[in-house]
């Protein structure tokens, strides 16, 4: 198969342009363990999570009517064209959010919290603690089905010096995915680093003797590493041994994935798309480059979750390029200053715009009967409602694309006081086919997503 | 001249005796606790925590007239945080005033420091800490001679206690592993395809054919030796050797199979986790002294953030490293080398944010002229800075003090000093406004605002990470300051206005005051007598009466006001930078004794780096330390 030998070498497959055609998912891109588990090939459904730092400016944000049919409000108006793939959820909570007796930090918690619905330990350099968060619930259950478990994006790396907030580990407020209550996973931000580990391929030439004879000796380095790893648990602590079930959990994972490759007749995923040259430099191009490595992660069944932070939870970036050259962090406190929540719309309003380009090329891909938008779930938002307030109540929430059939968009929903956001996280996690009995603070599952 | 101090080392006993006479002047005498801890305690905390049942389980009507700190530390240490951070009494509870909130604090730190250190020993336990990703990097170029850099493209390390170098925190998600997989094959690549690199691996020379097996065997033990820093068994030895059998089973060339090998080597967990034995049974009081191997890990990755060298491995060898004269002669010879380089990049670069520099935009309306050349200025002079500090071995309070600096052109122009030409920086002279690193433009320009500067944030930057004051957060509900526009009157204005609230002036009165000191400096850090209309006045007075006029004086004032308590931040920040873990409350003890070794010796830099070296925390390996 020509394929196979355009991608003998990695090297030679990435230095190209965009390598050739795109094979729709249900082809051969389908990984044969996908395929053999559902009877009937209907598409996969997909989850990812959007966070933005320091609230949003609600007034701004929040329909005035509820229902079909509302207008869009200031920030939400870039949105025009997804409108009706879109609900608007308000009023849900993240009571693990607020201090609960741990004082100041709402930043950090903001971000922790996001996904995982836990209280995090108020710890700077021992015992970090949160949650597994919703992402990572799904990518336990569901993640074997697809070459990656799931993907971590981020624009930002995260500090590197000084402290992030208020007692807090900066692990806490530059992570939303958590393995495990002590395990953030770090997230990429470099666009080509994504592009390359998407589309690397690990080995599957068996026709190749070479390339066979490089896979069993891959095999046997895996081995051995793993059982010195397995070795070492035995003779150390609890914490030490977390950390080398972290490695040995990525040590199965290239096992699997390699495993997988030989399992599948072509092992290769071809998309028609340029290698990215790098980070760019404009934040905007930096955002959308990442959403097209999503896109592309999504539609070629590579993985089927991902969570992506525009920006590190109390980010005080300036936004030049729309004119505000304040620090977001600085103006999110704004006392209700005029001027400054006008900026402050505005950063909201580039974020929603950055949202709705992954929305609309999501919902240009032709997957099935209908679009890849059409079998995504895609949650945006904030863990803190207003900048100012630090609040955790009505928090601003959005869930695009169909779930699948699953979801009946183009609402306003407004729920009761203190619905936990987990709620809705119930609901994603039992569309993606990845059921939990409680995540977080969960008390149960949104029941009107659906009509 | 350069002189390294032993006594605080060998004889710890000495400055125990000599801090504990310095607390003196402010000790806890018999009458203390009863007149002012008791009041506090009867007006806002009995009423809950005492009796058969108390809330939380702590009760506070058993302490009459002591705090017996020395069994109830750790239960004083947080009653004092959730005092200071308005968390109790309970918000619907009757408050007390800031007034009382300082005062009880106070009083509450005047109990704990009469602490009696000599009764138990926690050097601590640092979790199992990979590399990260400049370890790895160093780590890899110290290995094998080539400086590939690969770790660049690695997930960023997440930072704990201020530092990016914290076993708890760094985690390894399965993208990393992935990365270091392929780092290992293709460091594994590399070796083969550079003649220097490949002689520094494969050292021997097979005389016939006979030896060539031999040979072979003996290159990978010494490789495997030296990343995993420390002798392998012959456990390990063997398992290496089948990993080679395998691959030439399998009709691999003999560079294939070295490059598996060493593919098994650098992505093992010894190489890419700091493993430390854990004190067994026989222990006593469950802790253990680290071997030679460890403590040569210990050192270098302290101060190279690498592996160690020859040296040091020979002395771990010979077991003279666990002498602590050694171990200071080590580190001696390990500050004047080159490497230490890294002690700027990752050390300062982190206690003083300076790797933050690069990053920050300010606006370029209000600043047209900062350029990428500037911004490359502002960041070298604060490492030179540190550099020197090192090499010349002075003294560290020069941090705040020193009446020199260094610039290149660029930055002369910057700063208004005049006969400096070209891209070398070169040292200078400076004149009396600026005095330290805290008026080094880097950090002038990030603890700005983009548009502005920002006293309070100076101030409080000063706090935090020069001389370990942090403010407690202000109380909820009360309006932050608007440092916005001109309409309120000048800055200062408005700030004398806000500080007419009692709740924020106990803080701030200190904070704003540090910060009102730098104000003659710019969000860029560039001199300036105006801000907009309203003229600088950079004048004020610090608690304790000391009355200044502009940085120059106030940075004398904290050179000699505040000398301990910047002795005790620096040494803090070190000495979690060495251990790789966050302090806790048990490690008092020995960062009393480091202060109490620095001040002996006479505030030199080499004095601070020895007392850490020799450190029970840093020589010593605890099973469980307490909470």
């Amino acid at each position: 198969m020509t394929w196979n030998q355009a991608f003998v070498s990695r090297r030679d497959a990435l230095r190209g342009l965009g390598i050739a055609l795109t094979l729709p998912w249900l082809e051969s891109l389908i990984p044969t363990v996908a395929r053999a588990s559902s009877a009937i090939a209907a598409p996969p459904r997909r989850m990812a999570f959007i966070f933005v730092p320091n609230g949003v400016h609600l007034p701004n944000w929040t329909p005035a009517s509820e229902g079909f049919g509302f207008q869009l409000p200031p920030i939400l108006e870039p949105l025009a064209n997804v409108q009706e793939e879109l609900l608007v959820l308000s009023g849900l909570t993240h009571d693990k959010g607020r201090a609960n007796g741990d004082g100041p930090g709402d930043h950090a918690r903001s971000a922790s919290v996001f996904l995982t619905g836990a209280q995090p330990r108020k710890t700077d350099g021992s015992n970090i603690r949160s949650g597994i968060s919703v992402d990572q619930a799904a990518a336990q259950r569901i993640g074997s089905l697809t070459k990656f478990p799931s993907l971590e994006l981020g624009c930002e790396p995260g500090r590197s010096a000084g402290g992030c907030d208020s007692g807090y580990s900066c692990a806490y407020s530059s992570n939303i995915s958590w393995a495990g209550e002590s395990s953030p996973l770090g997230k990429e931000t470099n666009p080509r680093a994504v592009f390359e580990r998407l589309f690397s391929v690990s080995g599957g030439q068996t026709s190749d003797k070479h390339a066979a004879r490089r896979q069993a000796l891959k095999k046997s380095v895996l081995d051995f590493i793993s059982e010195d790893a397995r070795r070492l648990q035995g003779k150390l602590a609890a914490s030490d041994n977390r950390k080398l079930d972290e490695y040995l959990t990525g040590v199965r994972e290239v096992e699997r994935r390699i495993e997988l490759a030989e399992r599948e007749s072509s092992g290769i995923k071809a998309v028609d798309y340029d290698v990215p040259a790098g980070k760019p430099r404009e934040y905007g191009d930096h955002i959308r480059l990442l959403c097209d490595m999503m896109v592309l992660a999504f539609q070629t069944d590579s993985t089927r979750v991902a969570s992506f932070m525009f920006a590190d939870a109390g980010s005080n970036r300036s936004y030049r390029q729309i004119d505000v050259p304040d620090g977001h962090h600085d103006l999110s406190h704004h006392r209700s200053d005029p001027k400054k929540l006008e900026k402050i719309s505005k950063i909201n309003r580039f974020h929603v715009t950055q949202f709705a380009y992954l929305l609309e090329k999501m919902k240009a891909v032709p997957e099935g009967d209908g679009s890849l938008l059409d079998n995504c779930m895609v949650c945006y938002g904030s863990g803190i409602s207003d900048g100012n307030r630090h609040n955790n109540e009505d928090l601003p929430i959005l869930l695009a694309g169909r779930g699948g059939g699953t979801i009946d968009p183009g609402r306003h929903i407004r729920y009761q006081h203190e619905i936990p956001l987990c709620n809705l996280f119930m609901s994603m996690l039992d569309r993606v086919g990845a059921p939990v009995d409680f995540i977080g603070d969960s008390t149960g599952r949104l029941s009107d997503l659906q009509l | 001249m350069v002189t390294f101090t032993l006594a605080g080392v060998l004889l710890p006993g000495v400055f125990i005796t000599a801090s504990a006479g310095a607390a003196e002047t402010d000790a806890a005498d018999s009458t203390h606790f009863a007149a002012q801890i008791a009041p506090f305690l009867n007006n806002h905390c009995v009423a809950c925590h005492s009796g058969d049942e108390p809330e939380g389980g702590i009760r506070f009507d058993k302490y009459r007239d002591s705090a017996n700190v020395q069994t109830d530390y750790e239960l004083w240490e947080k009653a004092a945080r959730l005092i200071r951070e308005h968390q109790m009494p309970p918000a619907d509870e009757e408050q007390p005033t800031t007034d009382e909130i300082i005062a009880i604090t106070a009083a509450i730190n005047t109990e704990l420091k009469t602490f009696d250190c000599s009764t138990a020993s926690h050097p601590g336990r640092v979790t199992l800490r990979r590399l990260n990703k400049a370890e790895y990097n160093n780590t890899i170029r110290d290995l094998v001679g080539l400086d590939l850099k690969l770790a660049d493209d690695f997930p960023a390390d997440d930072v704990g206690s201020g530092f990016d170098n914290i076993g708890d925190v760094l985690s390894i998600p399965p993208v990393l592993l992935e990365k270091y997989l392929a780092a290992a094959e293709s460091v594994a690549e590399r070796i083969f395809g550079d003649k220097d690199a490949k002689k520094r691996v494969l050292v021997h020379e097979a005389a016939n054919d006979e030896q060539r097996v031999e040979v072979a065997r003996r290159h990978v033990r010494e490789f495997a030796a030296r990343a995993f820093r420390r002798p392998i068994t012959g456990d390990e030895e063997q398992r290496l050797f089948a990993i080679m059998s395998f691959a030439w089973e399998q009709d691999s060339s003999e560079e294939e199979i070295f490059q598996t090998v060493i593919t098994a080597i650098l992505s093992n967990p010894h190489f890419l986790f700091r493993v430390e034995r854990d004190p067994t049974a026989d222990d006593e009081d469950g802790i253990r002294n680290l071997d030679g191997f460890e403590l040569a890990s210990r050192l270098s990755y302290f101060l190279w953030s690498s592996m160690p060298d020859e040296q040091l491995f020979e002395l771990a060898r010979s077991g003279e490293l666990t002498k602590p004269d050694v171990l200071v002669a080590q580190a001696k010879r390990m500050l004047a080398d080159p490497k230490s380089r890294a002690l700027v990049d990752d050390f300062a670069g982190q206690w003083l944010q300076l790797r933050d520099v690069s990053r920050l935009q300010p606006d370029r309306d209000k600043f047209p002229a900062f350029d990428d050349e500037l911004r490359t200025a502002m960041r070298r002079e604060t490492e030179l800075f540190f550099e020197n500090m090192i090499r010349e071995n002075r003294n560290v309070l020069e941090f705040l003090n020193a009446d020199f600096t260094f610039v290149n052109e660029r930055l002369a122009k910057h700063y208004g000093i005049d006969g400096i030409t070209g891209a070398e920086f070169q040292r200078v002279s400076l004149a009396a406004g600026r005095r330290g690193v805290l008026t080094h433009a880097g950090i002038l320009m990030l603890t700005s605002n983009p548009t502005r500067t920002s006293p309070v944030k100076r101030g409080k930057w000063i706090l935090d990470n020069i001389l370990a004051e942090p403010p407690p957060p202000p109380p909820a509900n009360v309006p932050e300051l608007d440092e916005d526009g001109e309409t309120l009157g000048s800055l200062r204005e408005q700030m004398e206005q806000h500080r007419e609230n009692p709740a924020c002036a106990v803080c701030h009165t200190k904070m704003d005051a540090i910060g009102f000191g730098l104000e003659n400096f710019d969000a860029i850090g560039a001199w300036r007598d105006r801000d907009g209309r309203f003229e600088i006045n950079a004048g004020g007075e610090l608690p304790g009466g000391h009355k200044f006029n502009g940085a120059g004086d106030l940075m004398q004032i904290l050179a000699e006001e505040k000398k301990t308590e910047f002795s005790r931040c620096l040494t803090s920040k070190m000495l979690t930078y060495a251990l790789g873990r966050g302090l806790s409350s048990y490690d008092r003890c020995a960062v009393n004794e480091i202060v109490a070794a620095l001040e002996q010796g006479e505030y030199r830099f080499g004095n601070l780096v020895a007392a850490i070296v020799t450190s029970d925390p840093f020589t010593q390996r605890e099973v469980r330390p307490p909470e």
